[in-house]
């Protein structure tokens, strides 16, 4: 199974352009905040960086929670409306791979989308805190830094959730099921209290995490354990592709 | 020779039996007719032989490859195409045909080649899912007929088309064999259709295989037991009556 002809499915469903209009209006979240709102950030001696991501992520992490699910719902849905997963199950090759290429699609997508926010979160360093905040080369270096390093760790962060939108999704031959599935998921971790370690664990609750301000421990942490649910959603996908085969 | 040989292949869903101890024996090379009223189990065979439904027991051999052990190897030589067409809706017909050349590892003539085959070519660039049912069944066949596989298995590929396209494609699958080289397992429940594109026949009712052999065998067969032997459709549902009565005797 190749990565290309999973490429090659998506024409024509919206998936695309879903992830780059979703990337602009994520982006545009920290940057309408700031238009309205600056005043109640600016402070001499604040983190930039951190500023800006207490005060948009959690909206920011929710828009991309939201995009991860309906991109997989999307995915499956192609395979299932007219039955070409039939005809892709009597082909010579592993299930497993058709699951995989979908994650390296989804997270090739995510890649753009964490793109387009540092982007959006980079131009409001330089326009509100530049010169008052940040001085000289260096300290546009050291922003420009902290910020890939906390979209880096988002990006890694939502990768669990992404998997387990995947995963839903391949269950359900009906896309409903699946996106109704995934918005409970989504729901419930908004509800879940941020403070608590082994609760945000949970897939979809991961993804609100900020690296700026936390704890080197703690960030340690949740890279294992975002690490570990990758491999075991991984496993538990192998382990319902060779079951369904031998029950169906 | 065969190249495809079911031993005591069973399938059984919930305590009723889909199919039940088939042995087919399938020469290379030939038509084989897979005939059975609705629910005989013949969709359920051939699902089966494709991997996509486990046997309950048996086992079945192709092309000298045992199932399940060499299930990819055994894909691998098979063109398939099973009950209702499947394809993706977004893309158009030349894109789904792409999509497994690509994956089967194909030149991009067979494309070309298959959509010519079943005469889609003029609608290559619609989408799928904007196609009639006709022309879906033929996509679902181009599809089948990608990269001349040396074993085809066909479940009622004429069903939704027009008198035209049932007469088309039946030309086309009785051609196969001279053509590719390949060996077609095709369904149907119509003898009439069989007749005219089948070498051998196996016929199924209730799970269970009444006959298998060539039409000249089914006559014989026929004029032996007292059934009508001069319209083979008669001769087809004598059987299958028989078969019936003498089943719900044995309840
Ligand atoms: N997934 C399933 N679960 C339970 N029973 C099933 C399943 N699939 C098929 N059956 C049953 O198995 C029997 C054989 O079905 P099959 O589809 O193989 O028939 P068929 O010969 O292809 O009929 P038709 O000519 O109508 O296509 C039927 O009684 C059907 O109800
Ligand atoms: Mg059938």
């Amino acid at each position: 199974m190749n990565f290309r002809s999973e490429c090659r499915k998506i024409k024509r469903t919206g998936f695309l352009p879903a992830f780059i209009a979703g990337g602009f209006l994520a982006g545009a979240v920290p940057v309408l905040n700031m238009l309205f709102r600056s005043a109640n950030y600016i402070k001499p001696d604040v983190n930039p960086v951190e500023v800006l991501f207490m005060a948009n992520w959690q909206t920011m992490a929710l828009l991309n929670i939201l995009l991860v699910l309906e991109g997989a719902c999307i995915l499956y849905h192609t395979e299932y409306t007219d039955n070409a997963m039939q005809r892709m199950r009597t082909l010579p090759f592993n299930e497993s791979g058709l699951f995989i290429n979908k994650f390296l699609l989804v997270l090739m997508m995510c890649t753009i989308l964490v793109a387009i926010e540092a982007a959006a979160i980079g131009f409001c360093c330089e326009h509100w805190f530049g010169g008052t905040v940040i001085h000289g080369a260096a300290g546009y270096m050291h922003i420009c830094i902290e910020i890939l390093e906390s979209l880096g760790y988002s990006l890694l962060l939502v990768l669990p959730a992404a998997l387990l939108s995947l995963f839903i999704a391949s269950i359900c031959k009906n896309m409903w099921v699946s996106l109704g599935i995934g918005v409970l998921c989504i729901f419930t971790a908004t509800m879940l209290p941020a403070d608590n370690f082994v609760l945000s664990l949970f897939p979809f609750a991961m993804p609100f995490q900020i690296l700026a301000g936390t704890a080197p421990d703690t960030v340690y942490n949740f890279i294992t354990a975002c690490i570990a649910e990758i491999i075991i959603i991984l496993l538990a996908e192998m382990l319902f592709l060779k079951a369904r085969r031998s029950f169906e | 020779m065969n190249i495809i040989e079911t031993s005591n292949l069973t399938k059984s869903y919930a305590g009723f039996f889909a199919v039940t101890e088939l042995c087919l024996h399938i020469p290379k090379g030939k038509v084989y007719g897979f005939l059975g009223p609705n629910g005989a189990g013949k969709s359920t065979v051939m699902k089966m032989l494709l991997g996509l439904t486990r046997p309950t027991k048996g086992s079945f051999v192709i092309d000298g490859k045992r199932y399940p052990e060499s299930r990819i190897e055994i894909l691998k030589e098979i063109g398939s195409f099973i009950e209702a067409p499947s394809f993706y809706g977004n893309l158009t017909g030349k894109e789904n045909l792409e999509i497994v050349q690509s994956i089967l590892g194909l030149p991009a003539s067979a494309v070309d080649e298959a959509m010519e085959l079943t005469g889609i070519t003029q609608y290559k660039d619609r989408p799928a899912r904007k196609y009639s049912l006709g022309m879906k069944q033929r996509l679902g066949l181009a599809s089948a007929l990608l990269g001349r596989p040396p074993v085809l298995i066909l479940d009622e590929p004429t069903n939704g088309l027009d008198p035209v396209g049932i007469h088309e494609i039946r030309t086309l699958v009785r051609s196969l064999p001279q053509k590719f080289d390949c060996t077609v397992l095709v369904s149907s429940h119509l003898l009439s259709e069989i007749e005219l594109m089948a070498d051998n026949i196996g016929i199924l009712n209730h799970g269970h295989l009444l006959f298998e052999g060539t039409l000249n065998e089914l006559r014989q067969m026929a004029a032996l037991r007292g059934y009508p032997y001069d319209n083979l459709e008669d001769t087809f549902l004598a059987i299958i009556n028989d078969d019936n009565m003498q089943r719900s005797g044995i309840k």
